[in-house]
């Protein structure tokens, strides 16, 4: 009576443990699937180079599985972001080292404006892509993001386009809250200049 | 309040971006996929893997047990059957009819072995 009911009790948890592996593998490949375009589109951005770029995102997609999968999904989308910055900011460095920067991808910091006042928008004004018709926008807003330095374009693409809080972003970057907020001002503000400047 | 994610330019940087993420080339997707699969693959392949290597040196190691344990189970029988037909082979020797007559010629014997140390 006992051992029919210990054998069936682990006749039960077979096929559940089973299923838990392959609803793993499922959610983390439909995470996956719903992040590495955008993971993509963030990447170009920073290497300026679509084979970099793809490169870049499969070492992260490997490094991030690895790593991180096992973890719970609520996790998933800073360490992912986490380990794609890393890359990225890996690459640079690799890059600088080269030689082979394009002045161009990065400006220093101490090139921004920092009049808080300056920075601020006009509440009435409808902004600089108001008037763009798409094409000439995303070319204008392509320029802008790849002159923003590394930094504060991740602060930027992770805050207002993954839509990640202070608190996610900043594990994201590895870095504290404050200065994802100082990061993500001044890109705001750099990116406002730059477009304003296409109109 | 109005914050910086209510501002209109930056709404539709947003969406120009979300546009042009999701009309990604073919060819582009195709090798997202491929690093996608891949990625999984190293995780639940690395674990199958793993799971068939153990299976793997598990069952060599239950072969050379079980061979281990037959050898030994074999050894000793081979070892009391070997006592066995030696204890035999001496009771045989000590109740046959020549090795009786052994005893009987003792007297014999050992005037012969006497004769025989006289003479060296």
């Amino acid at each position: 009576m006992l051992a029919d009911s210990l054998s069936m009790s682990v006749h039960e948890r077979m096929p559940a443990r089973a299923a838990t592996s392959m609803d793993d593998s499922r959610a983390l490949e439909q995470f996956l699937r719903g992040i590495e375009r955008r993971a993509l589109r963030m990447t170009e951005f920073a290497s300026g180079n679509r084979e970099e770029a793809l490169d870049l995102v499969q070492d992260a997609m490997f490094g991030f599985v690895r790593h991180y999968g096992a973890r719970a999904s609520d996790e998933w989308s800073p360490l992912f972001w986490r380990v794609l910055n890393s890359r990225i900011n890996d690459w640079h460095r690799r890059q600088r080292v080269r030689g082979r920067w394009l002045g161009w991808f990065e400006r220093s910091d101490t090139a921004v404006d920092d009049d808080p006042i300056a920075a601020l928008p006009d509440p009435g004004e409808p902004g600089p892509l108001a008037r763009m018709a798409d094409g000439e926008a995303s070319a204008a807003l392509e320029t802008g993001l790849r002159a923003l330095p590394l930094r504060q374009r991740q602060a930027f693409m992770l805050r207002m386009w993954e839509g990640l809080d202070v608190a996610e972003t900043s594990r994201a970057m590895r870095c504290s809250q404050g200065s994802v907020k100082t990061h993500l001002s001044r890109a705001l503000a750099n990116l406002r200049h730059s477009l304003e400047a296409h109109r | 309040m109005k914050t910086p994610a209510n501002e209109p330019w930056i709404d539709r940087s947003v969406a120009l971006l979300e546009q042009s993420a999701q009309s990604l080339d073919a060819a582009t997707l195709l090798r997202l996929n491929r690093a996608r699969q891949a990625a999984l693959a190293q995780r639940y392949g690395h674990r199958r893997g793993w799971a068939i290597g153990s299976g793997l040196a598990g069952a060599t190691l239950a072969v050379l047990i079980a061979f281990g344990i037959g050898h030994r189970l074999h050894a000793p029988a081979g070892i009391k059957l070997d006592a066995a037909e030696h204890t035999m082979s001496d009771s045989v020797a000590l109740t046959d009819d020549d090795s009786t007559d052994i005893y009987e010629n003792l007297d014999f014997y050992v005037w012969l072995n006497a004769e025989q140390h006289g003479n060296d």
